[in-house]
């Protein structure tokens, strides 16, 4: 069996719509219009143990309302989550013990005290040997490099320090499975790579299994192999990331610098430009015909460098949510 | 246990990370108790009486709801209402909590930081003012206190469990919230003793939960209750007890259909 599955997984939640202006709330106050969004709308997938897996999709594409689900938060409108054999809507102690959530926009510890004391809340929470708490707690700030601030209240720290303590206080009783919503967000690249370096290291080292949400595709980019794409509550696809590119963006780039001046004309004849900055000139060519291109390439223009690449995985992301749902974006 | 014992402690060093806030608090409690112990000081006659109490009396109870609330009226509760709704429930569902021991420890911990500075501040207040108050010395009916003092702590805990609750159905909790807490500061004899009223009003009081908050303990603390209505008394509060507990547990579960863990 999978360590997490779910099947025909649906929630909805029931909104109320009012009017625009005062009478529109007055309105409101003797007769409410309701309405049902479907946040997720029937979706199913599984997760073996040990995968570190990436949820990507605009906001309100049903991702956070996914990992809320698998964590016991929400109650499903209808289909099935199991995570670890347990339901987790019943949020049994022994399924709490062994899962753990970071919000990047949410503090869990607690605002106005030091961390360590809301690690050592957690060390008793989660009954964690004085031994195992001590060991684990200096692998994890010394891994983070945030040891020095530990007794200083958390509504002093940066966002970047406050994160990693975030990460620490989840991670601190060893979960099976770890559940991250944005936690990169609003950091610097330099936090932001460090974090990303940390997941990558935790899950290889105690095997625990990773699930994701990001909007920074570079986080999915760094750490997941597979990838589930969520839009308007539905899957639109579940696989390798190499895949969805293969997939969704037929074709690659082809980079050259050119020896000859040649107008753009001509060059459009060869395939779509991307950019055009003579020398430089990067194409967009359909993947089967990127020998036909190069072969043209290097007979007209006196090709001093040449490159072939996937386009950026941010481009082809935002090309499939744009295209299935133009007015957004 | 010893998670509910640092988790009541923490509220504790909450508390003094905004001293200022907190002492001001403080304050607003002390101008509210001297402003009804002087209208009564004024009101009653030095040598007369009103309604049967004479200002010794009525200054005695005055002085002696300041006590008593302090135990039974604070509470951390005012949060539970705010949390649902922007979404920090969520850090108590994942975690492995049992919610209302949570809460409870929550509250405990406010509660000896308020107890904390009321004894100060009736000391202080007793020092300056020298008001009649009130030592009571026989045993049994300071055990019949302590005993109805709990059974108030754990009233007043349901009743604010049930108003915060509401967050789950309507993001209007500040509104039944006040209300509440007018009705409570009225009818549970905070601002003077419930046997001025007419009897039948009494009668009416007696029935419902409010008076066992303030008003019920403190009387059993002056000895003015007879047994027997002690006893009524008990009953009474535990009856409204389990009401408010099973309805508490089924709004709690019903609520947690509906969360929608909002906030972002």
């Amino acid at each position: 069996m999978s360590l997490i599955s779910v099947n025909h997984f649906s929630k909805y939640y029931t909104v109320y719509k009012k009017e625009p202006g005062f009478m529109g709330s007055v309105k409101s106050l003797l007769v409410r219009k309701y309405e049902e969004v479907k946040a997720v709308d029937d979706i199913s997938f599984s997760v073996e143990s040990g995968e570190l897996i990436g949820f990507i999709g605009p906001n309100g594409a049903g991702k956070t309302t996914t990992l809320k689900s698998l964590t016991g938060l929400l109650y499903p409108t209808k289909g099935e989550v199991s995570v670890l054999g347990y339901t987790p809507f019943e949020r049994k102690h022994a399924f709490l013990k062994e899962i753990s959530l970071v919000m990047g926009q949410k503090n869990q510890l607690l605002w106005d005290l030091p961390a360590i004391d809301s690690f050592i809340l957690n060390k008793e929470m989660y009954g964690i040997a004085d031994k195992t708490f001590k060991s684990q707690l200096n692998e994890l700030t010394e891994l983070l490099d945030v040891k020095a601030f530990l007794e200083i209240p958390i509504r002093k720290l940066s966002l970047g320090q406050r994160m990693k303590m975030e990460l620490i206080g989840a991670l601190i009783h060893n979960p099976k499975v770890l559940f991250l919503d944005e936690p990169t967000i609003g950091l610097d690249v330099v936090v932001q790579k460090n974090l990303r370096e940390f997941i990558a290291e935790y899950n290889k080292k105690y095997e625990a299994t990773i699930l994701l949400t990001s909007h920074y595709m570079k986080d999915v980019e760094a750490l997941c192999k597979r990838v589930i794409m969520i839009n308007h509550g539905k899957i639109l696809f579940d696989g390798e990331l190499s895949k969805l590119i293969e997939q969704y963006a037929p074709t690659k780039e082809v980079s050259a610098v050119l020896g000859n001046k040649i107008s753009e004309k001509d060059i459009v004849k060869i395939g779509e430009v991307k950019r055009y900055l003579a020398p430089q000139i990067t194409l967009r060519i359909p993947r089967a015909h990127i020998g036909d291109a190069v072969k043209k390439l290097i007979e007209i223009g006196n090709v001093e460098d040449l490159s072939v690449q996937d386009p950026d995985i941010e481009d082809v992301i935002r090309d499939i949510f744009s295209a299935k749902n133009p007015q957004e974006s | 246990m010893q998670t509910y014992i640092l988790i009541a402690k923490s509220v504790w060093d909450q508390k003094f990370a905004y001293r200022l806030n907190f002492i001001l608090w403080r304050v607003r409690n002390v101008i509210q108790f001297l402003a009804t112990y002087y209208l009564w000081f004024s009101v009653v006659p030095v040598n007369g009486s009103i309604a049967g109490y004479s200002q010794h009396m009525m200054l005695t109870y005055v002085l002696g709801t300041l006590l008593v609330s302090a135990f039974t009226l604070t509470t951390a509760l005012g949060d539970v209402g705010p949390e649902i709704q922007n979404g920090d429930l969520s850090n108590s569902l994942i975690r492995p909590l049992n919610y209302f021991m949570y809460w409870m420890a929550k509250d405990a911990g406010d509660k000896a930081a308020n107890l904390f500075f009321s004894v100060i501040e009736i000391a202080l207040i007793i020092l300056l003012l020298r008001p009649p108050f009130y030592w009571q010395t026989n045993p049994w009916y300071l055990l019949a206190s302590v005993i109805c003092i709990l059974l108030a702590i754990v009233m007043n805990f349901l009743i604010n469990m049930i108003l915060g609750f509401i967050a789950f159905w309507s993001p209007e909790i500040w509104a039944p919230r006040f209300l509440t807490m007018i009705i409570i500061q009225f009818l549970g004899g905070s601002l003077f003793p419930l046997d001025i009223f007419p009897k039948i009003m009494v009668q009416i009081f007696q029935v419902l939960p409010f008076q066992y908050l303030v008003y019920f303990p403190l009387k059993v603390y002056l000895g003015q209750i007879p047994l027997m209505q002690i006893l009524i008394g008990f009953v009474t509060m535990i009856v409204w007890i389990g009401i408010m507990w099973i309805s508490c547990q089924m709004i709690w579960r019903k609520g947690l259909y509906v969360y929608s863990a909002e906030g972002r």
